[in-house]
């Protein structure tokens, strides 16, 4: 599992790739820290490359969208296929989520 | 292969012994149907010479087993038209203490079960003993082995009231040609059921005192259930605490199972998923209650939304049989919920509480699963006999003026044969059909009722004592028991009473009746006695299985709602059957003393 953070036009994009499960979830919720920083802002979550995400990990995205729609950001989900949309879509979050 | 003698015994006799010996070892240790056993065990003694075409499917056309097989639908239509209902509804009343409690139970129970089948009568009056029981504020294990027992010793007491009396009068007729009266057993089995009574109550402190496997779906901690979140659930994405899960009414959250782990104890941040499995413990209905306020469901597999579950479906209770493939695994690692279509929500074990999720836990016999089934009429119990045996109060005929039709249809069937006006087998045909003539069941209930398994049982235990006495087994044992016994017709009969007494423990009634039947008759005749009170002891013997819970399917049926162990048959039962033996004797040979037979 691979996350790497860039800032593109004041949005903050951070590409997921590789298998998130429940043994990568505490490095993930460690790595995506930095972006609590920019909480207030637009962040993308790009899952083009990411191949399965675990329920820990899903309920971290989602725990950091709520914080960052109370502070007056967005959260958005990018390119979300295969395994990640169907585990979404089983847990009723696609629902929660923007997704473009 | 007759000159082949071994140890007394020819080459037939061997092949007859060793076929018997597998037969009850395979029954014993494993699943097997029964009725394919039996069918197993005539096959080989056919193939092999010991039985010609005619013996070898003699049982077949056993009077007996025919009349059993048509007794089947005049239970039935008795069944049907709610008989047992109105006389539970009008004789169980309100007694004041253990003992006369006892005796109103007891009483009907054993006059029930001397004109039907006993696990019928056992069946309906569970349900309504645990009621009762919380009336009196009795423990339901000090009134529910009283009932089973009193049903056993209730079928002695007419020829029709339990299968191995069929079985062994049929065998009598057709060696002496004189037909036993329909009520030839009735005072050596009243006085029997006289002193079993006063046993009970004078024994009382040997029954446990127990709660009751239900109980643990009242009270707070004893049980687990597992509710599903659908993924259209509104609550997805709250917390524990946001849709007030923390604080459940009556329990409390244990686990959540997500999809790829598990949380346990729950915080109350944990964010909410759909395919979520919430396990709760505490007090059911409250629980329950959560499927309507919070969208939750009962499900075995992933449900998108709440419409994909059939809102008519209903809980009822079960509990794991003896020999049930289900012991030793787990709901959830078979595909039993998928092939049955029912959703497993709590289980109970004698009022201990069970920390694993339902679907996790190691299914033990007499394990009190409540279930979640389609509707009753989409669902076919029967085919889950072997595996569960369900509680049932719902299917509760009205009481009409079938009732008293079905009554009096019944009544004079037994009349009519106990005065040798019409015989047995031909007042059994007339009652099925005037059942059915006048609607009190109808011909895919009368169809239904009939238990084609057990009666190809009794089918095959005819045959066996056929086997039995053909190949002088029975005659060498007849004479073996006569060399330890001496020549005391009494203590001969004592004798064989005994080892019946403790084979019926283990297998069937029925098989026990076939087999032993020879002996005895054989044993008698070597005294010089007439074998009638010889046989008449050995029909209430064979059916006085009290010490241990597969003695009888009766029992089975209490050991769960009872909340049993298998000790607690075996420390009353023990000395119950030594007290019943002793009043046996006793009673037979006052009412039948003895005669030789005509030199």
């Amino acid at each position: 599992m691979n996350i790497n953070i860039q800032e593109q036009n004041g949005t903050y994009v951070a590409k997921l790739s590789g298998w998130l499960d429940t043994n990568e979830a505490s490095q993930f919720m460690e790595d995506i820290k930095p972006l609590e920083a920019h909480i207030d802002k637009s962040i993308v979550l790009d899952c083009k490359d990411l191949e399965y995400v675990c329920s820990l990990a899903l309920r971290g995205m989602l725990k950091l969208k709520k914080e960052s729609a109370t502070k007056g950001g967005t959260l958005v989900l990018r390119n979300v296929t295969g395994e990640v949309q169907k585990v979404l879509t089983m847990t009723g979050f696609i629902k929660l989520f923007d997704i473009e | 292969m007759e000159s082949i003698v071994f140890w007394g015994f020819n080459l037939y006799a061997w092949i007859t012994i060793a076929t018997v010996l597998t037969m009850f070892t395979v029954l014993l240790f494993t699943k097997l149907r029964a009725d394919l056993v039996f069918l197993g065990a005539i096959s080989i003694l056919f193939v092999t010479g010991v039985l010609n075409a005619k013996e070898a499917f003699s049982g077949f056309s056993s009077t007996s087993v025919v009349i059993i097989g048509v007794l089947f639908v005049v239970v039935a239509g008795l069944t049907h038209t709610g008989v047992l209902q109105w006389i539970v509804k009008h004789l169980l009343g309100q007694p004041k203490t253990y003992s006369k409690a006892v005796i109103r139970l007891m009483l009907p129970v054993a006059a029930l079960s001397s004109f039907l089948s006993n696990t019928t009568v056992v069946a309906l009056f569970v349900g309504i003993v645990k009621m009762w029981s919380k009336k009196l504020n009795i423990s339901p294990s000090k009134l529910l082995i009283p009932l089973s027992y009193a049903s056993g010793m209730g079928g002695v007491c007419t020829l029709i009231g339990t299968p191995p009396n069929l079985i062994i009068s049929g065998l009598y007729a057709d060696h002496t040609g004189n037909a036993m009266n329909v009520l030839a057993t009735t005072i050596p089995g009243l006085f029997c059921l006289f002193i079993g009574v006063l046993s009970i109550i004078a024994m009382r402190k040997l029954l446990p005192d127990r709660k009751a496997p239900e109980a643990a779906f009242e009270s707070t901690s004893d049980y687990t259930i597992e509710l599903l979140v659908p993924s259209d659930n509104p609550h997805i994405g709250e917390t524990i605490a946001e849709a007030g899960l923390n604080d459940v009414r009556g329990g409390s959250l244990i686990e959540i199972i997500h999809y790829d782990d598990i949380t346990s104890p729950v915080p109350d941040d944990d964010l909410i998923m759909g395919g979520d499995r919430l396990i709760f413990a505490g007090q059911i209905d409250e629980i329950l209650d959560l499927k309507k306020s919070h969208g939750l469901v009962n499900a075995d597999h992933h449900v998108f939304t709440m419409s994909e579950v059939d809102q008519n479906r209903q809980l009822r209770t079960a509990y794991v049989t003896f020999g049930s493939s289900l012991i030793n695994k787990s709901i959830g690692g078979s595909s039993f919920e998928k092939d049955n279509n029912l959703t497993l929500v709590a289980v109970a074990r004698r009022g201990k509480r069970i920390e694993e999720s339902p679907r996790d836990v190691v299914l033990q016999a007499g394990d009190t699963l409540l279930l979640e089934c389609p509707p009753n009429v989409k669902m076919d119990t029967d085919r889950l006999t072997s595996q569960l045996q369900f509680f049932d109060s719902a299917q509760v005929p009205n009481i009409g003026k079938k009732t008293f039709v079905s009554t009096t249809i019944m009544i004079a069937m037994v009349v009519l044969s106990a005065l040798n006006v019409i015989p047995l087998l031909q007042c059994a045909f007339l009652a099925a059909m005037a059942m059915l003539l006048f609607r009190c069941c109808n011909v895919d209930q009368a169809m239904k009722a009939i238990n084609w398994e057990i009666l190809m049982v009794f089918a095959g235990s005819v045959v066996l004592g056929v086997a039995i006495q053909k190949t002088g087994i029975a005659e060498r044992l007849a004479f073996g028991i006569l060399d330890v016994c001496g020549t005391n017709p009494i203590v001969v009969m004592a004798a064989i009473c005994l080892v019946g007494t403790f084979i019926t423990e283990f297998i069937s009634n029925t098989a026990a009746g076939a087999m032993f039947f020879p002996i005895m008759y054989e044993a008698a005749e070597k005294l010089g006695y007439e074998p009638y009170p010889f046989l008449i002891a050995l029909m209430v013997s064979v059916s006085s299985s009290f010490a241990t819970p597969i003695g009888s399917p009766t029992h089975m049926l209490v050991y769960g709602p009872g909340g049993y162990r298998f000790s607690d048959f075996m420390r009353i039962g023990l000395l119950m059957n030594f007290i019943i033996l002793a009043a046996n004797i006793l009673i037979v040979n006052i009412i039948y003393p003895l005669t030789p037979l005509n030199p």
